[in-house]
Protein backbone atom coordinates (compact mmCIF):
# COMPACT_ATOMS: atom_id res chain seq x y z
CA UNK A 1 0.00 0.00 0.00
CA UNK A 2 1.67 3.19 -0.80
CA UNK A 3 0.63 6.61 0.95
CA UNK A 4 -1.52 9.18 -0.60
CA UNK A 5 -1.32 12.76 -1.25
CA UNK A 6 -3.06 14.05 2.13
CA UNK A 7 -0.87 11.61 4.07
CA UNK A 8 2.10 13.25 2.27
CA UNK A 9 0.91 16.54 3.31
CA UNK A 10 0.24 15.18 6.78
CA UNK A 11 4.16 14.09 6.97
CA UNK A 12 4.80 17.74 5.64
CA UNK A 13 3.37 19.47 8.36
CA UNK A 14 4.59 17.28 11.10
CA UNK A 15 8.77 18.00 9.49
CA UNK A 16 7.45 21.65 10.19
CA UNK A 17 6.01 20.78 13.66
CA UNK A 18 9.07 19.32 14.54
CA UNK A 19 11.35 22.09 13.80
CA UNK A 20 12.13 21.44 9.65
CA UNK A 21 11.47 24.88 8.35
CA UNK A 22 12.92 24.70 4.90
CA UNK A 23 11.26 22.85 2.07
CA UNK A 24 14.34 20.58 0.93
CA UNK A 25 14.71 18.87 4.16
CA UNK A 26 11.19 18.48 4.55
CA UNK A 27 11.05 16.30 1.05
CA UNK A 28 13.75 14.42 1.80
CA UNK A 29 12.44 13.43 5.67
CA UNK A 30 9.15 13.28 4.23
CA UNK A 31 10.10 10.68 1.79
CA UNK A 32 11.98 8.52 4.43
CA UNK A 33 9.46 8.69 6.78
CA UNK A 34 6.55 7.23 3.87
CA UNK A 35 9.12 4.91 2.30
CA UNK A 36 9.53 3.72 6.20
CA UNK A 37 5.87 3.62 6.66
CA UNK A 38 5.08 1.72 3.74
CA UNK A 39 7.48 -0.47 4.76
CA UNK A 40 5.54 -1.15 7.88
CA UNK A 41 2.22 -1.97 6.36
CA UNK A 42 3.87 -4.66 4.25
CA UNK A 43 4.59 -6.76 7.35
CA UNK A 44 1.71 -5.37 9.20
CA UNK A 45 -0.75 -3.96 7.26
CA UNK A 46 -3.01 -2.93 10.02
CA UNK A 47 -1.19 -0.98 11.55
CA UNK A 48 -1.94 2.91 11.26
CA UNK A 49 -0.92 5.79 9.30
CA UNK A 50 -0.26 7.90 12.68
CA UNK A 51 1.44 4.52 14.63
CA UNK A 52 3.48 3.75 11.83
CA UNK A 53 4.43 7.25 11.33
CA UNK A 54 5.42 7.56 14.64
CA UNK A 55 6.86 4.47 14.78
CA UNK A 56 9.38 5.62 11.83
CA UNK A 57 10.13 9.28 13.69
CA UNK A 58 11.19 7.26 16.83
CA UNK A 59 13.89 5.79 14.20
CA UNK A 60 15.81 8.77 14.39
CA UNK A 61 16.35 8.70 18.21
CA UNK A 62 15.64 11.49 21.45
CA UNK A 63 16.60 14.91 19.08
CA UNK A 64 14.62 13.88 16.37
CA UNK A 65 15.37 15.79 12.67
CA UNK A 66 17.66 17.96 15.39
CA UNK A 67 20.98 16.48 14.05
CA UNK A 68 20.11 16.94 10.51
CA UNK A 69 18.75 20.22 10.13
CA UNK A 70 21.89 21.25 12.02
CA UNK A 71 24.40 19.45 9.53
CA UNK A 72 21.97 20.81 6.97
CA UNK A 73 22.65 24.09 7.79
CA UNK A 74 26.38 23.79 8.00
CA UNK A 75 26.49 22.30 4.83
CA UNK A 76 24.74 25.30 3.08
CA UNK A 77 26.63 28.18 4.85
CA UNK A 78 29.22 26.03 3.48
CA UNK A 79 28.08 26.31 0.28
CA UNK A 80 27.41 29.99 -0.04
CA UNK A 81 30.33 30.69 1.56
CA UNK A 82 32.01 28.53 -1.43
CA UNK A 83 30.41 30.33 -3.74
CA UNK A 84 31.74 34.16 -2.44
CA UNK A 85 35.34 32.93 -2.15
CA UNK A 86 35.10 31.44 -5.79
CA UNK A 87 33.37 35.07 -7.15
CA UNK A 88 35.77 36.26 -4.82
CA UNK A 89 38.66 34.84 -6.46
CA UNK A 90 38.08 36.12 -10.21
CA UNK A 91 38.72 39.75 -8.94
CA UNK A 92 42.38 38.83 -8.35
CA UNK A 93 42.58 37.14 -12.28
CA UNK A 94 42.38 39.42 -15.09
CA UNK A 95 40.69 41.57 -16.14
CA UNK A 96 39.28 42.25 -12.82
CA UNK A 97 42.83 42.05 -11.27
CA UNK A 98 43.03 45.61 -13.03
CA UNK A 99 39.87 46.92 -10.77
CA UNK A 100 40.85 45.65 -7.89
CA UNK A 101 44.36 47.04 -8.22
CA UNK A 102 42.61 50.73 -8.99
CA UNK A 103 40.17 50.22 -6.04
CA UNK A 104 43.43 49.36 -4.20
CA UNK A 105 45.43 52.30 -5.29
CA UNK A 106 42.00 54.48 -5.03
CA UNK A 107 41.92 53.76 -1.49
CA UNK A 108 46.56 54.17 -1.03
CA UNK A 109 46.32 57.21 -2.82
CA UNK A 110 43.62 58.80 -0.25
CA UNK A 111 44.75 57.82 2.89
CA UNK A 112 48.23 58.23 2.39
CA UNK A 113 47.16 61.98 2.17
CA UNK A 114 47.03 64.59 4.65
CA UNK A 115 43.19 63.61 5.21
CA UNK A 116 43.27 60.09 6.28
CA UNK A 117 40.66 60.63 9.32
CA UNK A 118 38.22 61.93 6.58
CA UNK A 119 38.77 59.78 3.80
CA UNK A 120 38.39 56.79 6.32
CA UNK A 121 34.60 58.70 7.07
CA UNK A 122 33.99 59.47 3.22
CA UNK A 123 34.80 56.44 2.22
CA UNK A 124 32.98 54.02 5.51
CA UNK A 125 29.77 56.24 4.95
CA UNK A 126 29.85 55.72 0.80
CA UNK A 127 30.42 52.11 1.33
CA UNK A 128 28.05 51.56 4.38
CA UNK A 129 24.94 53.43 2.25
CA UNK A 130 25.02 51.21 0.05
CA UNK A 131 24.96 48.35 1.89
CA UNK A 132 21.67 49.22 3.64
CA UNK A 133 20.75 50.57 0.49
CA UNK A 134 21.05 47.21 -1.24
CA UNK A 135 20.05 45.27 1.68
CA UNK A 136 16.80 46.85 1.68
CA UNK A 137 15.89 46.29 -1.26
CA UNK A 138 17.26 42.42 -1.34
CA UNK A 139 15.04 42.16 1.83
CA UNK A 140 12.25 43.42 -0.47
CA UNK A 141 12.70 40.57 -3.12
CA UNK A 142 12.63 38.35 -1.10
CA UNK A 143 9.53 39.21 0.90
CA UNK A 144 8.12 39.52 -3.19
CA UNK A 145 9.14 36.39 -3.96
CA UNK A 146 7.25 34.28 -0.59
CA UNK A 147 4.42 35.92 -2.35
CA UNK A 148 4.85 33.63 -5.42
CA UNK A 149 5.93 30.98 -3.69
CA UNK A 150 6.28 30.20 0.74
CA UNK A 151 8.33 27.16 0.27
CA UNK A 152 11.39 28.26 2.34
CA UNK A 153 14.79 27.62 1.18
CA UNK A 154 17.65 27.78 3.08
CA UNK A 155 20.20 28.99 0.74
CA UNK A 156 17.74 31.92 -0.64
CA UNK A 157 17.52 32.81 2.90
CA UNK A 158 21.52 33.25 2.53
CA UNK A 159 21.41 35.02 -0.57
CA UNK A 160 18.66 37.60 0.15
CA UNK A 161 18.50 37.94 3.66
CA UNK A 162 21.81 37.24 5.02
CA UNK A 163 24.01 39.02 2.05
CA UNK A 164 24.64 42.18 4.38
CA UNK A 165 26.38 40.31 6.90
CA UNK A 166 29.86 41.06 6.36
CA UNK A 167 28.53 44.41 6.55
CA UNK A 168 26.91 44.03 9.84
CA UNK A 169 30.72 42.71 11.08
CA UNK A 170 31.90 46.01 10.13
CA UNK A 171 29.01 48.59 11.27
CA UNK A 172 30.10 47.06 14.97
CA UNK A 173 33.66 48.11 14.01
CA UNK A 174 31.99 51.29 13.47
CA UNK A 175 34.35 52.90 17.11
CA UNK A 176 37.57 51.45 16.00
CA UNK A 177 37.59 52.09 12.54
CA UNK A 178 37.23 55.61 12.94
CA UNK A 179 39.78 55.59 16.09
CA UNK A 180 42.17 53.72 13.54
CA UNK A 181 43.87 56.59 12.31
CA UNK A 182 44.21 58.35 15.22
CA UNK A 183 45.95 55.35 17.34
CA UNK A 184 48.10 54.07 14.90
CA UNK A 185 51.13 55.67 13.84
CA UNK A 186 50.78 56.28 9.73
CA UNK A 187 53.60 54.29 7.93
CA UNK A 188 53.40 52.62 4.67
CA UNK A 189 52.89 49.22 5.78
CA UNK A 190 50.14 50.50 7.81
CA UNK A 191 48.41 52.63 5.08
CA UNK A 192 48.71 49.22 2.37
CA UNK A 193 46.84 46.91 5.16
CA UNK A 194 44.35 49.84 5.89
CA UNK A 195 43.77 50.04 2.15
CA UNK A 196 43.85 46.01 1.87
CA UNK A 197 41.16 46.38 4.55
CA UNK A 198 38.79 48.80 3.12
CA UNK A 199 39.63 46.84 -0.79
CA UNK A 200 38.56 43.85 0.27
CA UNK A 201 35.38 44.88 1.95
CA UNK A 202 34.10 46.85 -0.57
CA UNK A 203 34.94 43.60 -2.69
CA UNK A 204 33.10 41.04 -0.37
CA UNK A 205 30.15 43.82 -0.05
CA UNK A 206 29.91 44.20 -3.85
CA UNK A 207 29.91 40.08 -4.51
CA UNK A 208 27.09 39.25 -1.77
CA UNK A 209 24.65 42.00 -2.31
CA UNK A 210 25.23 42.46 -6.25
CA UNK A 211 26.79 39.58 -7.56
CA UNK A 212 25.33 36.55 -5.82
CA UNK A 213 21.89 37.86 -5.79
CA UNK A 214 22.21 38.77 -9.51
CA UNK A 215 22.73 34.72 -9.87
CA UNK A 216 19.90 34.13 -7.43
CA UNK A 217 18.34 31.32 -9.80
CA UNK A 218 20.88 30.01 -11.07
CA UNK A 219 22.60 28.86 -7.89
CA UNK A 220 19.13 27.80 -6.38
CA UNK A 221 18.35 25.22 -9.40
CA UNK A 222 22.05 23.89 -8.93
CA UNK A 223 21.52 23.49 -5.34
CA UNK A 224 18.35 22.41 -5.62
CA UNK A 225 17.25 19.77 -8.31
CA UNK A 226 13.17 20.14 -7.14
CA UNK A 227 13.63 24.18 -7.07
CA UNK A 228 12.33 24.23 -10.25
CA UNK A 229 9.69 21.27 -9.76
CA UNK B 1 26.69 -4.59 17.80
CA UNK B 2 24.45 -2.05 15.62
CA UNK B 3 25.23 0.71 17.66
CA UNK B 4 28.86 0.32 18.19
CA UNK B 5 31.05 3.23 18.21
CA UNK B 6 33.25 1.04 15.70
CA UNK B 7 31.24 1.43 13.22
CA UNK B 8 30.57 5.05 13.61
CA UNK B 9 33.95 6.37 12.39
CA UNK B 10 33.29 3.98 8.79
CA UNK B 11 29.68 5.20 8.34
CA UNK B 12 31.43 7.58 5.58
CA UNK B 13 33.35 5.02 3.88
CA UNK B 14 30.22 2.56 3.66
CA UNK B 15 28.20 5.19 2.14
CA UNK B 16 30.79 6.28 -0.43
CA UNK B 17 31.02 2.57 -1.03
CA UNK B 18 27.23 1.69 -1.39
CA UNK B 19 27.36 4.34 -4.14
CA UNK B 20 30.56 3.53 -6.09
CA UNK B 21 28.06 -0.04 -6.51
CA UNK B 22 24.92 1.81 -7.14
CA UNK B 23 24.54 4.57 -9.57
CA UNK B 24 22.41 6.79 -7.26
CA UNK B 25 20.46 5.73 -4.13
CA UNK B 26 17.84 7.75 -1.49
CA UNK B 27 18.44 7.83 1.89
CA UNK B 28 15.79 4.89 3.00
CA UNK B 29 17.29 2.73 0.33
CA UNK B 30 20.79 3.44 2.02
CA UNK B 31 19.77 2.26 5.49
CA UNK B 32 17.91 -0.88 3.76
CA UNK B 33 20.64 -1.77 2.44
CA UNK B 34 23.13 -1.67 4.49
CA UNK B 35 20.88 -3.56 6.88
CA UNK B 36 20.48 -6.12 4.54
CA UNK B 37 24.02 -6.90 3.45
CA UNK B 38 24.84 -7.07 7.27
CA UNK B 39 21.91 -9.55 7.91
CA UNK B 40 20.87 -6.73 10.45
CA UNK B 41 24.44 -6.89 11.71
CA UNK B 42 24.95 -2.92 11.09
CA UNK B 43 21.65 -0.92 10.94
CA UNK B 44 22.44 2.92 9.86
CA UNK B 45 20.33 5.18 11.94
CA UNK B 46 18.44 7.73 10.55
CA UNK B 47 20.01 10.07 12.92
CA UNK B 48 23.34 9.81 11.94
CA UNK B 49 22.60 9.13 7.94
CA UNK B 50 20.91 12.58 6.58
CA UNK B 51 23.60 14.16 8.24
CA UNK B 52 26.36 12.09 7.14
CA UNK B 53 25.08 12.61 3.14
CA UNK B 54 24.51 16.70 3.49
CA UNK B 55 28.12 17.02 4.55
CA UNK B 56 29.55 15.03 2.13
CA UNK B 57 26.88 16.91 -0.35
CA UNK B 58 28.55 20.29 0.75
CA UNK B 59 31.95 18.59 0.63
CA UNK B 60 31.87 18.38 -2.82
CA UNK B 61 31.80 14.21 -2.52
CA UNK B 62 28.34 13.66 -3.94
CA UNK B 63 25.88 15.21 -5.89
CA UNK B 64 21.94 15.21 -5.82
CA UNK B 65 19.21 14.32 -7.99
CA UNK B 66 15.66 14.68 -7.57
CA UNK B 67 12.29 12.66 -8.88
CA UNK B 68 8.96 12.35 -8.54
CA UNK B 69 8.25 8.64 -7.34
CA UNK B 70 3.99 8.04 -5.96
CA UNK B 71 2.88 11.54 -5.16
CA UNK B 72 6.22 12.40 -3.11
CA UNK B 73 9.59 14.11 -4.36
CA UNK B 74 12.47 12.10 -3.47
CA UNK B 75 16.20 13.30 -3.69
CA UNK B 76 19.04 10.74 -5.16
CA UNK B 77 22.77 10.90 -4.23
CA UNK B 78 25.12 9.83 -6.36
CA UNK B 79 29.10 10.49 -6.23
CA UNK B 80 31.22 13.25 -8.30
CA UNK B 81 34.31 12.54 -9.73
CA UNK B 82 35.78 13.58 -6.57
CA UNK B 83 33.79 11.25 -4.97
CA UNK B 84 34.65 8.71 -6.90
CA UNK B 85 38.37 9.31 -6.49
CA UNK B 86 37.60 9.63 -2.34
CA UNK B 87 35.91 6.77 -2.39
CA UNK B 88 39.41 4.79 -3.43
CA UNK B 89 41.20 6.43 -0.72
CA UNK B 90 38.89 5.71 2.17
CA UNK B 91 38.80 2.15 1.07
CA UNK B 92 42.68 2.00 1.36
CA UNK B 93 42.63 3.83 4.74
CA UNK B 94 39.80 1.14 6.20
CA UNK B 95 41.65 -1.98 4.51
CA UNK B 96 44.72 -0.50 6.16
CA UNK B 97 42.83 0.12 9.16
CA UNK B 98 41.19 -3.60 9.38
CA UNK B 99 45.05 -4.64 8.97
CA UNK B 100 46.63 -3.07 11.60
CA UNK B 101 43.73 -3.95 13.91
CA UNK B 102 44.17 -7.57 13.53
CA UNK B 103 47.90 -7.60 13.93
CA UNK B 104 47.06 -5.90 17.37
CA UNK B 105 44.45 -8.45 18.13
CA UNK B 106 45.26 -11.99 16.96
CA UNK B 107 49.19 -11.48 16.27
CA UNK B 108 49.51 -15.26 15.55
CA UNK B 109 48.04 -14.58 12.11
CA UNK B 110 50.24 -12.24 10.69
Amino acid sequence: MKLNKSQIQDLYIFTRQHFVEHYDLQTELVDHLANDIETQWQSQPKISFEDAKNKAFKKFGIFGFMDAIEQRQKAMNKRYRGYLWNELKKWFELPQLIGTIALFLVFYMAFSSKYTAIFTIVFYVIISAWSIYKSTLLNRQFRKRKEISNKKWLLEELIFKQAGGASLIFFSQLYNVFTIPEKFEITTLFLILFSLAFTALTLINYISLEVIPSKAEKLLNETYPEFSL
Amino acid sequence: MSNSKLYKGSLTTIILKLLNEHDKMYGYEITQKVKALTKGELKITEGALYPALHKLEAEGLLDVEVAKVDNRLRKYYKLTETGTKETVNKLEELAEYIKTMQTLVNPKLV
